[in-house]
């Protein structure tokens, strides 16, 4: 049991560590401290990289720059009118649903195929594979293309409500359906929280469902009391990071629309606005505020998340 | 250390990720490094279009580039989209390209921000030949910021092989109303059983609802730079299509998925409708893409309505960045595309009938049977006098995707076509006079 809980840190430090006896070593807790920053080092690196686009972005979102002349301080001209354009109330809309609808599903899918592969399927690694796929490709621009086909007038989704004798809608290019037929695709990339609800799932002891079936617990008794519990912090962890990706989405409205967020702003997404502000409409500097304002929400949802966590979420170190 | 088992997961470690991706968000552009310079002179041209077109377009500046020692021409192509969204970031990063292709609807977006050059300041450039109703559409505050790469207009095409098969005859095009053009559309949807529907051309393209307010005494974009078009003759625009679809005249809601594609993907094409509206310097491409027996007709209320609709439009226009390095060599690229015959010879009518009239005059004889139907129609329609257009005012492509994002809301009866057009107009005065 103790071998679980501190394997994986253990094995972080042994490699940081670097050979022993050369000098005094700190204290575990310092050598752990410094294969920490060591593995955060990526990181470190990469945000040298966004740092100044970062900063620039906080500059910019208080003038008008329009991308070709010298950018004239506005002060809060641009959230002014942010507060008054209805493309951005309807590019809010559009994320909003996107993400509350979609997130909570495609988390329940993964968890509820993550517990079956848990199970010990043979061939667990094909399955694990199959299923992960979605989530590389789902971003991709070739599977919305894909995606537009499937669900097109002619597309397969049609043909085979055709059988039926049912005329199936179009998906893609009527305003009531298109943002659907997205969050469907959405959720079919479950597999990035189906392998991290897996490695969760993994590292449950099996003695607990032992004790419990001995005590005579039923199977959603264990699941409820036991698995969900000690997985709850990794549900809270792909549940922040759906959130953020999904307040993030783009390319799925950018490919569907053809750019436009059509049919009808439907599937205006918030960073598409945010995209056509600023490249099509030249107008970076309400691009840059709008930006702000992404960052703002997500640090919200991110926050009560956060606060809520605390009633649900389940640590045991 | 406590004896129970945990997941090796910690606060600490979903904070860092989460400030890490939303940090993602807020990533921007990077800027571009001027070119070195120094030798010969190098050229950096951009166009969009298909990989036909830049056959013709290479094929051309080859010549140019023998006429020209010393100075070599870089090209880029790709489809208008992404064109677009490129030379955006291209002018931003300050590392604009020569010479290159500009829509009318953008033109006033960049030359009202200074990025392009006044092209009469060139004297590598000569416009003697050029029309001054040519010229007036890339001009405003008397500097010419853009040159028509040559002129077009719209057109309807027929699939005749639909028409004669379902015993439908195609009125006559010189004097049809859009009362005609709606009866005949109708007909074709009834006598093809509903296999092919008699319209389909797209609601959403601006160059329809431009030539209506034009039929209608109005202009769409005034001489000023504003909006003219009133908001009756916009409803009038849809509440045309609405009631064309009630009739069978025209698909239902949701039928066209990627109208306004190329000629191949055109629904035409796939023989699924039997009319469309399109730039008649494509005729040729549509009507090989849809079996060779294609008409192409003047569109309807020419005659019947106040006055004629139709002006010789620039397909596109070429500009000159204003941070060109190299303005004289870009000058004479531009002036060898608009006034060489040799080139001309290579580039056809492919952005359109060359604006100086000797050079259009000089390749009719290289031209295919279906190009000559586009040229000859340009020439017939200028005979009579037109009514004048003007150069796109700045906010033309906000104007244009409102028109396509209302034209869905009317199709799907989001909204009435009196509310669209109501919307069409604030939205649309709002772009253009911020």
């Amino acid at each position: 049991m103790s071998v679980l809980t501190k394997q994986a840190p253990g094995a972080a430090a042994t490699i940081a560590a670097g050979p022993p006896g050369r000098r005094k070593q700190g204290s575990p807790r310092r050598r752990n401290q410094r294969s920490g920053y060591l593995f955060l080092l990526p990181w470190f690196l990469g945000m040298l990289f966004t740092i100044v686009p970062f900063f620039a972005s906080l500059y910019l979102a208080f003038t008008d720059y329009n991308l070709f002349t010298e950018p004239n301080f506005v002060g809060l001209a641009n959230f002014q009118a942010m507060a008054e354009d209805p493309r951005l109330g309807q590019s809010l809309k559009v994320t909003f649903i996107y993400t509350f609808v979609s997130v909570p599903i495609s988390l329940a899918v993964a968890l509820l195929i993550a517990l079956v592969l848990n199970r010990g399927l043979q061939g667990l690694a094909i399955y694990r594979s199959v299923y992960y796929l979605p989530s590389l490709l789902g971003g991709s621009v070739a599977i919305v293309m894909l995606w537009r086909y499937i669900f097109g007038n002619e597309g397969i989704i049609n043909g085979f409500l055709g059988l039926f004798g049912i005329a199936g809608p179009a998906w893609v290019t009527d305003p009531n359906f298109s943002l659907s037929t997205l969050i469907v695709l959405n959720v079919w990339t479950f597999g990035s929280p189906m392998v991290i609800f897996l490695a969760g799932l993994r590292q449950v002891p099996t003695m607990y469902y032992e004790a419990a079936s001995i005590d005579g617990a039923s199977r959603w008794r264990q699941f409820r009391s036991i698995t969900i519990p000690l997985i709850s912090p990794i549900i809270f962890f792909n549940l922040i990071m759906q959130l953020i990706g999904s307040f993030q989405t783009f390319t799925q409205g950018y490919v569907m629309s053809g750019g436009t967020g059509g049919p009808a702003d439907s599937t205006l997404f918030y960073n598409l606005y945010l995209y056509q502000k600023g490249f099509t409409e030249f107008e970076m500097g309400y691009a840059s505020a709008m930006a702000w304002l992404l960052l703002m929400i997500i640090a919200i949802f991110t926050a009560i998340n956060f606060i809520a966590s605390k009633f649900w979420v389940f640590y045991d170190n | 250390m406590k004896k129970t088992a945990t997941t090796g997961f910690s606060r600490r470690i979903f904070l860092g990720a989460a400030v890490t991706a939303a940090g993602f968000a807020l990533s921007g552009c990077g800027g571009g490094n001027p070119p070195a310079a120094g030798g010969p002179v190098e050229l950096n041209f951009v166009y969009w279009g298909d990989s036909n077109r830049a056959k013709m377009t290479d094929a051309a500046i080859r010549i140019f580039e023998e006429k020209n020692p010393g100075i070599t021409v870089k090209s880029e192509y790709q489809d208008s989209g992404p064109y677009a969204d490129k030379l955006a970031t291209r002018f931003a990063g300050g590392n604009p390209p020569d010479v290159l292709a500009m829509a009318n609807r953008s033109l006033l977006e960049y030359a009202q921000r200074g990025t392009l050059a006044d092209l009469k300041t060139l004297p590598e450039l000569n416009l003697d030949k050029v029309p001054d109703t040519v010229l007036s559409r890339g001009e405003v505050d008397g500097k010419l910021y853009g040159l028509a790469t040559g002129v077009t207009t719209i057109g309807m095409v027929v699939n005749k092989a639909i028409t004669d098969q379902a015993g439908v005859a195609i009125p006559d095009d010189k004097t049809w109303s859009w009362d005609d053009y709606a009866k005949f559309a109708t007909e074709v949807t009834q006598k093809t059983g509903g296999k092919v529907y008699g319209a389909g051309y797209d609601v959403s393209t601006e160059t329809g609802p431009i030539l209506l307010a034009r039929q209608r005494g109005e202009d769409f974009y005034t001489e000023d730079n504003k909006l003219g078009v009133s908001e009756d003759t916009i409803r009038e625009w849809f509440q045309y299509s609405v009631d064309l679809r009630n009739a069978g005249g025209y698909p239902p809601a949701g039928f066209f998925e990627q109208i306004g594609g190329s000629a191949a993907q055109s629904y035409l094409a796939k023989g699924t409708v039997a009319s469309q509206i399109i730039p008649i310097n494509n005729f040729k491409a549509y009507n090989e893409a849809a079996g060779g027996n294609v008409v192409l007709l003047r569109m309807p209320g020419e005659t019947t309505e106040k006055r004629r609709g139709y002006s010789a439009d620039p397909t596109m226009l070429w500009s000159i960045a204003a941070k060109s390095k190299h303005p004289k060599e870009a000058a004479k690229l531009l002036d060898f595309l608009t006034n060489d015959s040799d080139g001309a010879a290579e580039t056809l009518t492919q952005r359109g009938v060359p604006i100086n009239p000797d050079v259009a005059e000089s390749i009719t004889a290289k031209l295919s049977p279906g190009d000559t139907a586009f040229v000859n129609m340009m020439a017939a329609i200028q005979e009579d006098e037109l009514p004048p257009a003007y150069v796109y005012p700045k906010g033309a492509s906000v104007v244009a995707d409102t028109l396509k994002q209302l034209a869905t809301e009317v199709e799907f009866g989001r909204v009435t076509p009196a509310d669209a057009a109501k919307t069409f107009i604030e939205k649309s005065n709002a772009a253009i006079n911020k």
